[in-house]
């Protein structure tokens, strides 16, 4: 485990992670959900470490609960998202690895400025790490995990209603 | 002496935007509401051996909520007696003592100062500089605190609070809860009392969650159709207490749980066990509270909640699942129950939250008034003045302001 990848998978890698990030940017909802494993978990703690059978996270969502999340977000009244925040994230500092079972690890930083107009319009930034884990499917990826560490995520934050 | 006249800005049947916006008003619920009288800290499950803290911001300080050595809990101003440093800079932990990092003078666990480095520049008697300790008291674990010495006794103040928290703790098996699941903490731009109106607030349900309703299935399907179709009730309990009873609307056992009789056997039979099945079997159908306590308690169903005032536009709110002592195979359903209701990635927080915000931005322009009148019409008080009424009544928030004006007046504390 943990070998290195070839140069060439690690475009294809990176290509599909900015995709990835742009539907989440743009609210293209339904090709994001689109990416997802049956084997989903979409996941974001309170910080590195914790384990999520015991302390609770920012959200832990399984493939069931990632259909729901954009369901209510497709629904039109989902009011912290309602406009979607304007969001144009930068992801960087990329490590990819290939694991046992033909998957790939990428991990990489990532900087999100967010514009919040539902309610106060603010100018918010979030940032943090990006692991995923990514097997090959058809002529690209799909996704089984994807944990967000953010840099401040065991402080007060406020609503974090969009695809992180 | 204060200026501010609470008698006109709080009505039977309206209140005053002011009340949200108004930096004075803030800083006197600071020194009347969090610095004069109970407010709630924490719970003991929280810090289970000697020597487990965790910190708390109250008002403007940060206190610490420590297990002593002889097992007793004491809530102890974080700030060192020598030049005000902030003792403990960790939310949460284990000491022998605290060690102010500034000048190394060392306090016990019971905020007693116990040494000074270079002794021989100081010739005042130790005690003479002891952490500031708060009144102290609990109940079922909830430990309580107040900076000064309450005019109204703890048993008092909490009133027919602990009818509610008892019916939280008796969820579990042997009665006690367990808060050993971590706190999100989540910012609201708004005022800290949108917090407890909201929440003990049947009426929005239907608007602010509609997005939830449509795409989830749940229980709170049960209170949002024709307005004769909502059994919910709606309850002022006094001392500011507010409650939304779910029980009446119920359809099934445990459908506050989102679980069946046979999909949580192990859990009924427990309790089953523990209460006689009559009882049990009653208390499964009927679930947890969903009350605040006031001024800053939520008991949110499976989850506590703290309301943490941070200016007169901003507030933060802590939750974190209510574990049941006995029932450790509920852990998983409650931790993903919770991040579903609660938190800023959540399904229903996070609206209220924006809902909040815009309230917030709007309540300082144009008719300052906020019309509380909901109710009045049909809702009725029984012998011990308990108020009760249609679960989207303003009963409860009327409940929560009235009893505010008699604190923030000076006739409470």
């Amino acid at each position: 485990m943990n070998q290195p990848v070839s140069e060439a998978i690690a475009k294809q890698l990176e290509a599909f992670i900015i995709q990835e990030a742009k539907l989440a940017d743009e609210g293209q909802y339904e090709a994001w959900e689109g990416l997802w494993a049956d084997d989903a978990v979409y996941w974001v703690p309170l910080k590195e470490g914790d384990d999520p059978t015991q302390q609770v996270s920012h959200l832990y969502d399984n493939r069931t609960r990632i259909a729901t999340r954009i369901r209510q977000l497709m629904t039109g009244y989902r009011y912290s998202q309602l406009p979607i925040s304007g969001m144009r994230r930068l992801i960087s500092n990329y490590e990819f690895f290939a694991e046992d079972d033909k998957r790939y690890r990428v991990e990489a930083n990532f900087f999100l400025p967010e514009y919040s107009i539902q309610s106060i319009h603010d100018f918010r930034i979030w940032s943090g790490r990006y692991v995923y884990t990514l097997s090959a499917k058809d002529d690209g990826f799909q996704i089984h995990t994807k944990k967000v560490l953010l840099v401040n995520g065991t402080e007060p934050v406020p609503t974090m209603a969009f695809l992180i | 002496m204060s200026t501010i006249d609470y008698e006109h800005l709080i009505q039977e049947d309206k209140v005053h935007g002011s009340l949200y916006t108004d930096e004075a008003i803030y800083e006197d619920e600071i020194e009347k509401i969090f610095y004069s009288s109970w407010v709630f800290i924490g719970h003991e499950s929280e810090i289970k051996k000697r020597g487990d803290y965790v910190t708390r911001d109250i008002g403007r300080s940060s206190v610490i909520m420590v297990r002593g050595k002889d097992e007793d809990i004491q809530v102890i101003v974080n700030r060192c007696q020598h030049r005000g440093n902030l003792l403990c800079n960790e939310s949460q932990g284990n000491k022998r003592n605290f060690t102010c990092p500034y000048h190394g003078w060392v306090f016990g666990l019971n905020g007693d100062l116990l040494d000074v480095s270079y002794p021989g520049g100081f010739d005042r008697p130790l005690e003479e500089l002891n952490l500031e300790v708060l009144v102290t008291d609990s109940y079922r674990g909830f430990v309580f605190a107040s900076f000064k010495e309450p005019t109204i006794s703890f048993d008092d103040y909490l009133g027919n609070g602990k009818k509610l928290i008892d019916r939280s703790c008796n969820m579990a098996p042997n009665g006690k809860i367990d808060l050993k699941g971590g706190w999100i903490r989540q910012h609201f731009d708004a005022n800290w009392k949108m917090l407890p109106e909201n929440d003990t607030d049947g009426y929005h349900v239907n608007y602010v969650h509609q997005s939830f309703v449509r795409a989830i299935d749940s229980q709170y399907g049960d209170f949002v159709g024709a307005e004769d179709s909502i059994k919910g009730v709606i309850k002022n309990w006094g001392n500011g207490h507010t409650e939304i009873d779910f029980a009446p609307g119920y359809t099934k056992t445990l459908d506050w749980l989102g679980s069946t009789p046979e999909k949580a056997k192990s859990y009924v039979d427990s309790m089953r066990e523990a209460y006689g099945q009559e009882k049990a079997d009653q208390m499964l159908y009927d679930g947890p509270a969903h009350a605040c306590i006031f001024p800053n308690l939520f008991l949110a169903e499976m989850n506590i909640v703290i309301f943490q005032p941070t200016g007169a536009h901003s507030a933060v709110q802590w939750s974190t699942p209510m574990f049941l002592e006995g029932a450790p195979e509920l852990d998983f359903k409650l931790l993903r129950q919770s991040e579903g209701a609660l938190g800023p990635a959540s399904f229903l927080l996070a609206d209220d939250a924006s809902i909040a915000e815009r309230a917030q931005k709007a309540l300082g322009a144009g008719t300052p008034w906020c019309d509380l009148s909901r109710g009045l019409n049909r809702e009725t008080e029984d012998t011990d003045g308990v108020k009760t009424s249609h679960m989207t009544d303003e009963t409860s928030n009327r409940g929560f302001w009235h009893h505010y004006r008699d604190v923030m007046m000076g006739e409470l504390s």
